[in-house]
């Protein structure tokens, strides 16, 4: 397996954003005049916060060895790297004093030069790029074609980033990559991109290009082997009603008829006014039948379990939306239905409750794990094992084992496909950025999808920061999760050390997960999107904002992007153009919000 | 490391499931060379997590408990490396895939070999995804125990033909538990299993009585008991190494009857 440094850290968010994505080793750099030195002290402070299982690696030129060796005996630095002049003889002395592996570092020039450094007595070489006088670290790439057979292991560095990377190691086979200023934005080091550069070398060696439903290295399919030709029925079914006919046609026919699309684009004047910036738009999915969403997907999916002959759906819910949904669709094509929603959900969203149990569905209250929407995830999963041949699990988001997610982002996909002839049709041109909220990710991968494309579009997703992403209390996974495998998908999820997924909270129950679709999880590596942690505050009053501004009461999940986007306007031009997606209504929230304000509702 | 192969060269087998941490470390430091010396054929250690959603009420609540009482991968591994040079019959792990992609699959497959963790199941990686660990396991010599369920049909020749150590037949649909009786074609499932490996053929998921275990091992070489075993661990807490022994000597009794 190549392993991965990355060097050059500063700053102690650059000790945390490595703890979360865990590449092999980290470099400090002690060399003067390099932009990126640090003390002694400070190195001290990073390494006393890092991994134990991330080797620290000192960057050292022309230094004094007696540093050196403090720095090592001190434990600060696990491996030294040297990139002056050090010949044989301070080789030698050094390795006297110290046990810890020294790296070699050559600024290549040809292969004579390289066979030299590898007849040193160090344990491994680093192959950087030349630059007149400088000591390495120049950003640069070099002719990998002059390296030599090589006695050491080598280091691979100079110009590498997620862009060329994987080249570059098949290339030269290095034994380790060292990645610098690829990884940084404006001179810092990008939590995104190193998370970019470890996903891509960790996961080279396998080729996803001939597996199914990964983006990227996200996705697949982790689920017990008696689900395994469930959800393989369901990708052929899929497969062959994506394409006919007869399917749309009828899909067609009840987004029209029955949910009311296509929902509106409105233009929110006075909001606009308001924040004295970017134009608003919203795309009101609050005005669809059951007042979400949620339903668009639904009807594809029960749709689609009738013509597979399934009798009965089964669903998680949070919020109880993709629930009432659920049970919506399975009343109108006569399926049995029965949802599983945390128990403490069904205490936040009674009403909800009530709704399913009127629409003829069976709720079950899950009193298992933290109560709340991952532990409806497991429970349902758990449910179609004991049940599967006639039954389809309806799952909700863009999340899950392949091919829900695709399944899920394609039925939602209506969003975007209507915000931008809307748009078109009233602004003669694309919006500049999209923002919707994200919890699983279903009504943001529908409004961003048809937009990938468009790389002028930004693409920006909320996430629920419950009391802060500096305290335990959120469910943010793009700003405080690490890559994982749960829920049958290699996503990012919020999780401890040791892979425990973490009780998350947000006060809206649709957001309140701790992982997040595949599909964002790439779109987030890659930089195509942006996600931004909303607070619980944020959003409660972007809740009120937008009922008391617009007459509009939004879903408290599409408030945290209401609430973004009171804070973007403002620094958009007069000519921009903001669209920002309500994804649901807010009634179901109006009795915890008054709660959250300290007002008592009898009901 | 016991080579798992070893479980199955004493008549059929009893393979014997714990959580490993519940309800504390020191239970199952005690319990795990208990089980071997009552008969024991092979013993699976579950690591606990989080959100265990192949299994039913009794070890969610077993991982629960362990995960309250402070139990860490690193401590289980700890657990193992002091009790694996007390027994003589194979440990196994049965984890999610989180614990070991979070532990760093190199670091997690070096501390299996080290600490004598023969073979991982794995509820949460089928066929399709084995290439995750394939090759870090083959390095270290970890066993990847592959599951078959009652809706594999044609997948189980498929599966069958890539295993090691033993293939896991789960007798029913559903999750783990105790159940009043198993209506699937076992045989029919074994027999596809055997015409398209060597390695040896488990039964496991319901089986609590000594009947059915003996009817589940006439039909494969062996019976797998997880929930009723737990249910044990529950009710006794501390105390409960002499009542799993007596169990698990009854049980492998009824094995070997059949």
């Amino acid at each position: 397996m190549v392993k991965i440094k990355i060097c050059g850290l500063t700053r102690p968010e650059d000790v945390e954003a490595v703890n979360r994505y865990k590449p092999d080793y980290v470099g400090f750099v002690f060399a003067e005049g390099s932009p990126r030195r640090v003390t002694p002290e400070q190195a001290a402070a990073m390494k006393a916060a890092l991994d134990p299982d991330i080797a620290a690696v000192g960057v050292f030129v022309n230094a004094p060895m007696e540093t050196i060796v403090s720095l090592c005996r001190s434990g600060v630095i696990d491996m030294v790297q040297l990139h002056g002049d050090e010949g044989e003889d301070y080789l030698n002395a050094l390795k006297q004093s110290v046990a810890n592996p020294v790296i070699r570092a050559v600024r290549v020039q040809s292969a004579e030069q390289i066979a030299a450094a590898d007849r040193l007595p160090c344990d491994a070489l680093l192959l950087d790029a030349c630059s007149g006088e400088a000591y390495g670290g120049t950003g640069k790439t070099f002719d990998r074609s002059v390296i030599p057979a090589l006695r050491h292991p080598f280091f691979l560095a100079g110009g590498l980033d997620a862009g060329n990377i994987l080249q570059a190691i098949r290339d030269c086979r290095p034994a380790c990559v060292d990645v610098s200023s690829g990884v940084e934005t404006d001179g810092v080091k990008d939590p995104r991109k190193i998370l970019a550069v470890v996903e891509l070398v960790r996961n080279s060696e396998i080729n996803f290009d001939t597996k199914k439903g990964r983006f990227g290295t996200f996705g697949g399919q982790y689920i017990p082997e008696t689900l395994m030709p469930a959800v393989q029925e369901l990708e052929q079914a899929y497969r062959h009603y994506r394409n006919d006919p007869a399917f749309q046609k009828e899909l067609n026919d009840l987004l029209a008829n029955y949910a009311g699309r296509p929902s509106l684009l409105y233009y929110a004047e006075k909001m606009t006014r308001d924040l004295g910036g970017a134009k608003i738009y919203l795309k009101r999915e609050d005005l669809n039948h059951t007042g979400s969403h949620k339903i668009n997907n639904v009807l594809g999916q029960v749709l689609l379990a009738k013509k597979m002959g399934k009798k009965r759906v089964i669903a998680e819910t949070g919020a109880g939306q993709h629930g009432v949904a659920t049970a919506t669709a399975a009343a109108l094509m006569g399926l049995e239905c029965e949802i599983f929603m945390g128990k403490e959900d069904t205490d936040r969203q009674a009403l909800n409750v009530f709704r399913m149990e009127l629409l003829g569905a069976k709720v079950h209250p899950v009193t298992s794990g933290t109560m709340t929407l991952k532990d409806a995830v497991n429970e349902t999963m758990r449910e179609w094992t004991r049940r599967v041949d006639d039954t389809l699990y309806v799952l909700g988001s863009v999340m899950g084992p392949h091919p829900f997610p695709t399944i899920v982002r394609d039925f939602q996909k209506i969003i975007g496909t209507e915000i931008r002839q809307q748009i078109l049709k009233a602004e003669g041109r694309l919006p500049d950025a999209l923002i919707a909220c994200v919890g699983g990710g279903s009504n943001a991968m529908g409004t961003f999808y048809e937009f990938i494309g468009d790389k002028e579009v930004r693409l920006i997703g909320c996430e629920a920061a419950g009391h802060g992403i500096d305290t335990p209390k959120n469910a943010a996974t793009i700003a405080t999760g690490s890559v994982g495998v749960f829920h049958g998908m290699k996503s990012l999820f919020c999780q401890d050390h040791y892979g425990q997924i973490a009780p998350v909270y947000s006060i809206s129950a649709g957001l309140d997960y701790p992982g997040i679709g595949p599909e964002h999880a790439l779109l987030y590596a890659t930089g195509r999107a942006r996600y931004v942690p909303v607070t619980d505050n944020e959003a409660v009053d972007a809740f009120e904002y937008l009922s008391r501004t617009e007459g509009i009461i939004p879903a408290v999940e599409s408030a945290h992007a209401v609430a973004y986007a009171r804070k973007l306007a403002p620094t958009m031009g007069k000519n921009q153009i903001i669209v920002i997606t309500v994804s649901g209504r807010g009634d179901k929230d109006v009795a915890a919000i008054a709660r959250y304000r300290g007002v008592n509702i009898h009901d | 490391m016991i080579k798992i192969q070893n479980a199955f060269e004493h008549g059929k087998a009893f393979i014997a499931f714990v959580t490993g941490g519940d309800p504390t470390l020191e239970v199952t430091e005690q319990l795990i060379p208990a089980m071997a010396e009552a008969g024991a054929d092979l013993i699976e250690i579950g690591v606990p997590f989080s959100d265990p959603i192949a299994e039913g009420v009794v070890i969610q609540d077993a991982n629960g408990r362990a995960l309250s009482a402070g139990c860490t991968t690193d401590k289980l591994f700890d657990l193992v490396a002091r009790v694996a040079p007390k027994v003589n019959v194979p440990l196994v792990f049965l984890t999610y895939l989180n614990p070991i992609f979070t532990y760093g699959k190199e670091k997690f497959m070096r501390r299996c070999a080290e600490s004598g963790i023969s073979g991982l199941i794995i509820p949460d990686m089928p066929f399709e995804e084995k290439d995750e660990l394939k090759s870090v396991c083959a390095g270290y010599g970890v066993d990847i125990i592959s599951m078959i369920a009652p809706t594999s049909h044609e997948r189980i020749s498929m599966i069958a033909r890539e295993a090691s150590g033993f293939v896991y037949c789960v007798s029913s649909l559903g999750v783990t538990g105790v159940r009043g009786k198993i209506t699937t074609d076992v045989a029919g499932m074994v027999q596809l299993v055997k015409a398209a490996s060597g390695v040896p053929a488990a039964v496991g998921f319901g089986i609590a009585e000594p009947e059915q275990a003996k009817a589940m091992a006439s039909l494969s070489d062996g019976a797998i008991v997880g929930s009723a075993i737990v249910k044990l661990v529950a009710r006794y807490g501390k105390d409960c190494a002499g009542p799993v022994c007596d169990y698990i000597r009854s049980m492998k009794q009824a094995v070997l009857e059949a």
